[in-house]
């Protein structure tokens, strides 16, 4: 196997994206939180969006949810969750270093687990400033990633590995990760065009809470 | 794909306007149709309601 690209990670979820979608019931408690304590906005993006889970909670504070994800299984089952559970969620598929969405337009936004997912270091800062680019006046978003200070890493230093997934059958399908530290992570938050509000560390993920505008260079 | 989504979707590529080709619709969904970019051409493709704005280079038909 050479080096992973985007289209690979895309092809892992099309792969695992049925069994996934379904082991991921449960919004996070720091997203949770985040959207509790902003205002209602016009539009809410979840990027990455998974299953759907966090856009379901962006609904609660965004007058529209557009959740994006490059896998297809991936989307098809947030259609079906959005189904089952009743909330509205715009689905499309796309690659969040070249975002489908119009500038300065969204007012709230999670970017979570989704980054790690992204093979270069250049791709995580595209998709950062891209981010940065959908942001309007005044909006806000949640980053976060998985961090070397999980119960699972014995590294202290940010780095690159595969973490399978087992499917029900026993197959196991590899995933490529960047494992951050929280420094590194808070570097490549002020590397990109986004202001940093705040960095934190919670159950062995780094997040940082960003913003479009106020950026000191 | 609701209709009124063309307000918040830009081509990924070059970020214009998108206009839309419709083939299936129902009352409030397009079902089938196409995403052209005004600018660049570049189509992204409507399936079962959820459009594609995957770069072409990242579809699953693009060479590895």
């Amino acid at each position: 196997m050479g080096d992973p690209s985007r289209r690979d990670v895309r092809e892992t979820y099309d792969r695992i994206g049925g069994h996934f979608a379904k082991t991921r019931a449960h919004a996070w408690p720091a997203v949770e939180r985040f959207v509790d304590r902003s205002d209602g906005v016009a539009l809410g993006l979840d990027l990455g969006c998974g299953n759907a889970r966090h856009a379901a909670v962006l609904a609660d504070r965004a007058d529209r949810v557009v959740g994006i994800d490059a896998s297809r299984t991936v989307v098809e089952a947030a259609r079906e969750r959005r189904e089952r559970e009743g909330f509205s969620v715009d689905l499309c598929q796309g690659d969040a270093t070249r975002l489908p969405i119009a500038s300065e337009t969204v007012g709230l936004a999670v970017y979570v687990a989704t980054i790690h997912h992204l093979p270069t270091h250049e791709a995580r800062i595209e998709s950062l400033d891209e981010l940065a680019r959908v942001l309007a006046p005044g909006g806000r978003a949640l980053v976060s990633a998985w961090s070397t200070t999980h119960d699972r890493f014995e590294r202290n230093e940010a780095f690159d590995t595969t973490v399978d997934w087992t499917l029900p059958g026993g197959e196991t399908v590899p995933r490529y990760y960047h494992i951050y530290d929280p420094a590194a992570f808070a570097d490549d938050l002020r590397e990109s065009t986004l202001a940093v509000e705040r960095v934190f560390e919670e159950r062995g993920n780094c997040y940082g809470v960003v913003r479009a505008e106020g950026k000191r260079t | 794909m609701k209709e009124s989504l063309m307000e918040i979707v830009r081509c990924p590529m070059d970020k214009q306007e998108l206009e839309l080709e419709v083939i299936q619709r129902t009352d409030d969904e397009v079902l089938e149709g196409r995403l052209v970019c005004s600018e660049c051409g570049e189509e992204y493709p409507i399936e079962e309601g959820i459009p594609n704005l995957l770069p072409p280079d990242m579809r699953e038909d693009a060479p590895a």
